[in-house]
């Protein structure tokens, strides 16, 4: 009933507040365009700016971040003589914002702004049309190459970042829940932020993240952050601007939260912790002046920590202990002076990658980790107008795979990738041909002694090591049973490390391993986890593509499942109990910036549990009983300081 | 360890777990049977299988009917079957050359509509196991042979009905002699090109209920490449049952039931290498077809064209 009557407030007052800003909107004026020169040439011709945004100039997020900065911008300028502001918000629907957008070009305003990225395409349209109108449109750094359009992005993987810092800090349950809109563009940026914040502060933190897939939907907001606190999460965060349902709830049972965008510490004094806040005006004074001097696009912007565009805004409501803040304030200075390694390279052209890939794209394992890895880099890279990749997925066969692999060097990608460890000796055959692309491969170490050839690889033991422990504390008949590919690679370090973890837990226990001869055969994956089940296991685990025949098995005889590789969660929610989740970004980004820096290989990475590029993924619908979370936790702990050492066995 | 073998739990797991694995290979062999006895030999039973494995998941995923699944991957192998028919019947084309080509087509096209239409590997709710009243309570047996699902009920009992259609009935001597000798047949005013149609539709159909035995019945999801040649395995089979359909279900058999008795070897920890246990059922294939292949001789015009002479 809270929740509703909360719900109905914030809705009441968006309808006042949008009420009462139409009416402030100026009725559009009767003028002939033909006959007006550009503005800025006359000093009593106001500067007539136009914005058309998605949801409301109130909405405490995305598109008041704009609209706050423009009335800065007004006030700075003086006034409304010197500036004048009209704006069609709530423009959720593409075709209404775009007639909008033609009608205020026709109208003759100097800067039209298109704040949104799914009105690209309509700009894109729209633009060469009015060659005398400048426009701006964002989150994005892609101007088209039109000359009279400037794009504008948010690093909000930053702010994201100092906020995911503090949550880590101030998390009393170690579990942090995340309600964001739609995997993309500034909503993921700023996610992939505050979880990297977060781990990088305490590896054992557990971020739960829940994509509604609305911008809109506050009440499915409110659940997912209802889910959140259930699942025991004591510090909330969200992005875009339907999180007002959310922060009721954060506020209702006593979590803490961190907005980003706008300042949302008004909405809850007493809970929000700090804010990242679009400062817009940073990116608008410059466009401005490019316009005074004629420039009417052709740019593109990122307003940061550095350069002012983003700010953070701590609730002076709100104690923060010291030591907190005081980590907060090093966390900015250090992103800021450049020293924690967010910020991509800049690239003169668009950095093409291609990679080869032995499964699909979404087998929930091995090739998964590497395709969302691309588009985390892509988020990073400032989206697709700065880096693009393209794949071959299901190259099974090694010969086609290698010549994918010669194809897209001759294309000239600028790193092309071949993700598994069987397209190696056609790699060596390869790379010397293309000395100007650099290659990378894995999962191994061995650059073969090329020097445009990177090699990554997984320290997988070590959440099979992690997944080994949980399973032997939970095991009931101290029988588990393993479903492997091929005994060789990551899949056999994984497994040593899993048998490795459930033996250092309990010495009796039986621990079946199962190689079947194959990466995709799941029919037979299948039979080998229903051996297991007979053979008395109640916990198993396997690694590579072909495990979703298995998962089914766990499900369907009620055993445990632990995976690796990507979350195998959502496929048996009721038996997932953890997953080692891969992110190869963290490999990619240090691949592109070395390249960047002109190196082009020779060198060898590990993801790891340290390094953040293993991540521990505990299933939030999955009740693990408190003392074998803690267990767990102590055992990502003890691998991280190294106070474990992983032994494998005979 | 290898007295672990000989307990009844063990001996009860390799046989049930045999049963099921040898499922997909009866649907698609016994189906390659049919086309093979005509003369016409269909390497893309892989493809068809996939492409039934996908449309059974697709629609059993969307209108919660498994048997609507099931009609959708019989209709999805019939038109590969039909496509592979005319390229090979009225085309005249190379079947070993056009068959990969089929499997390569439903390899990529089940890709494609699972990225487009799914997107990500789901579970689905696959036909449940049957326990047939009184059989299914008899010890051992009764688990062995009378717990399964339906499709596995189904594969068995068609394999004394391909029998009976190839044997005792006259289409199955039509297609007999369209395979041995179609002009003879043609002479005698059988329709060499209907019957071939007839057996590759068929063919494909059973291919598109074998990928559904997968992916809505036996593992209950949907990946790329889930068949992983086990299609091939499928043609192999024929060959090693001498064109008949008693010979594929005992060469089904031995071959599942090597692979299910690998897989407990390993989780017994009986020390054999798991890169030998995986090569177990393929090297007793191998050499049961080396003892066995001289004393059948396959269907005289097993991948000729026929062009009636005039």
């Amino acid at each position: 009933m809270k929740k509703f009557r909360l719900l109905v407030t914030v809705l009441l007052l968006l309808a006042v507040l949008l009420g009462a800003c139409t009416t402030q909107e100026p009725a559009p004026a009767v003028e002939e365009p033909g006959a007006e020169e550009p503005a800025m040439e006359e000093t009593k011709e106001p500067f007539r700016v136009a914005v058309v945004m998605p949801s409301s100039i109130n909405d405490l997020a995305f598109s008041q971040s704009m609209y706050d900065a423009l009335l800065t911008i007004q006030s700075e300028m003086g006034g409304e003589e010197a500036m004048e502001i009209v704006y069609s918000d709530g423009m959720f629907v593409v075709d209404d914002a775009a007639a909008a957008i033609r009608d205020y070009a026709s109208e003759g305003y100097n800067l039209v702004i298109a704040h949104g990225s799914q009105y690209g395409s309509s700009l894109q349209e729209i633009a060469p049309d009015f060659p005398e109108t400048s426009f701006a449109w964002g989150t994005t750094v892609d101007t088209f190459g039109i000359d009279n359009i400037f794009a504008y992005e948010a690093a909000s993987d930053q702010g994201g970042y100092v906020n995911g810092v503090l949550a880590a800090s101030l998390s009393k349950t170690g579990i942090l829940g995340v309600v964001g809109p739609i995997e993309t563009g500034d909503a993921k940026l700023y996610v992939d932020g505050f979880v990297a914040g977060a781990k990088a502060t305490d590896p054992t933190v557990q971020v739960n993240v829940n994509y509604i897939g609305s911008f809109s939907d506050v009440a499915l907001a409110a659940e997912a952050a209802n889910t959140h606190i259930a699942a025991g999460a004591d510090v909330l965060t969200g992005t875009a601007q339907m999180v007002v349902g959310a922060i009721g709830v954060a506020e209702e049972s006593g979590a803490l939260w961190f907005g980003t965008q706008a300042s949302q510490t008004e909405l809850a004094p007493s809970i929000v912790v700090a804010n990242q806040v679009y400062r817009w005006d940073v990116v608008l004074n410059e466009i401005m002046d490019l316009i005074g001097e004629g420039t009417f696009g052709g740019t593109s912007f990122v307003i940061d920590l550095a350069n002012g565009g983003e700010v953070l805004e701590f609730n002076p409501d709100f104690d923060i202990p010291a030591d907190v803040a005081a980590l907060a304030e090093e966390t900015i200075a250090e992103i800021s002076g450049g020293a924690v390694g967010l910020q991509a390279p800049k690239f003169e052209d668009v950095f093409q990658v291609a990679v080869v890939m032995p499964s699909s794209i979404n087998d929930l394992a091995f090739s998964q980790s590497m395709y969302d890895a691309l588009v985390s880099v892509q988020e990073w890279m400032g989206g697709e107008g700065a880096m693009e990749f393209v794949y071959s997925d299901g190259m099974f066969v090694v010969d086609d795979a290698a010549a994918a692999i010669r194809d897209y060097a001759a294309e000239g990608f600028d790193l092309v990738i071949a993700h598994g460890s069987q397209y190696g000796s056609s790699l060596q055959e390869i790379a010397p041909d293309f000395p100007e692309t650099s290659f990378a491969w894995g999962t191994t170490v061995d650059t073969f002694g090329i020097g445009n050839i990177f090699a990554y690889e997984a320290a997988s033991h070590e959440g099979g090591y992690v997944n080994g422990v949980i399973a032997a504390s939970l095991s009931e008949t101290g029988v588990l049973g393993v479903v492997g590919p091929i005994e060789t690679g990551d899949a056999k370090l994984y497994v040593d490390g899993f048998v490795a973890g459930a033996l250092a837990t309990n010495p009796d226990i039986q621990v079946n391993v199962n190689y079947i001869g194959s990466f995709s055969d799941v029919a037979l994956a299948s039979e080998a986890a229903s051996t297991h089940v007979a053979a008395g296991a109640d916990g198993l685990t396997g690694t590579a593509q072909m495990v979703v025949g298995a998962i089914g098995v766990a499900e369907e005889s009620g055993a445990m499942w632990f995976g690796t590789q990507a979350s195998q969660s959502g496929l048996a929610p009721a038996n997932v109990v953890a997953n080692q989740v891969y992110h190869w970004d963290v490999v990619l980004k240090e691949v592109v910036q070395m390249i960047a820096d002109g190196t082009y290989g020779g060198t060898s990475f590990v993801i790891d549990l340290a390094n953040g590029g293993e991540v521990m993924d505990f299933n939030a619908d999955y009740e693990l009983p408190a003392e074998v979370k803690s267990l767990a936790l102590d055992t990502i702990k003890g691998i991280v300081d190294g106070s474990i050492t992983i032994v494998f066995g005979e | 360890m290898i007295s672990d073998l000989l307990s009844m739990t063990v001996l009860v797991g390799i046989l049930a777990s045999g049963i099921r694995l040898a499922t997909p290979y009866l649907y698609a062999a016994i189906g390659e049977t049919f086309g093979q006895r005509s003369g016409v030999l269909n390497l893309g039973v892989d493809g068809q299988m996939l492409m039934g494995a996908f449309t059974a998941f697709y629609v059993a995923i969307k209108t919660g009917n498994l048997w609507l699944g099931i009609l959708s991957a019989m209709v999805a192998g019939a038109l590969m079957g039909l496509a592979m028919a005319f390229v090979t019947v009225n085309l005249h084309a190379e079947q070993g050359i056009s068959g990969i080509g089929f499997y390569l087509f439903g390899l990529g096209l089940s890709d494609l509509l699972f990225q487009k239409l799914l997107g990500t590997v789901e579970t689905v709710k696959g036909f449940p196991k049957i326990q047939i009243p009184f059989l299914s309570d008899i010890p051992v047996v009764g688990e062995i042979f009378f717990r399964q699902n339906v499709l596995v009920y189904i594969a068995f009992a068609l394999v004394p009905v391909a029998w009976f259609i190839l044997n005792k009935t006259t289409l199955g001597l039509k297609i007999r002699a369209v395979g041995e000798n179609p002009e003879a047949a043609d002479s005698l005013g059988v329709s060499v090109a209907r019957i071939r149609y007839f057996t590759i539709i068929l063919g494909g159909t059973l291919s598109g209920v074998a990928g559904a035995s997968m992916s809505i019945a036996l593992v209950n999801v949907f990946q790329q490449n889930m068949t992983s040649g086990l299609g091939f395995i499928a043609v192999a089979l024929v060959y090693f049952g001498a064109w008949r359909p008693w010979g594929v279900l005992a060469g089904a058999l031995l071959f599942s039931l090597v692979n299910s008795l690998q897989l407990w070897i390993q989780v017994l920890g009986i020390p054999i290498p798991s890169d030998i246990a995986v090569m177990m059922p393929y090297i007793l294939t191998i050499l049961v077809l080396v003892a066995t292949v001289s004393r059948v001789r396959a269907p005289s015009a097993l991948t000729k064209p026929f062009e009636r002479g005039d």
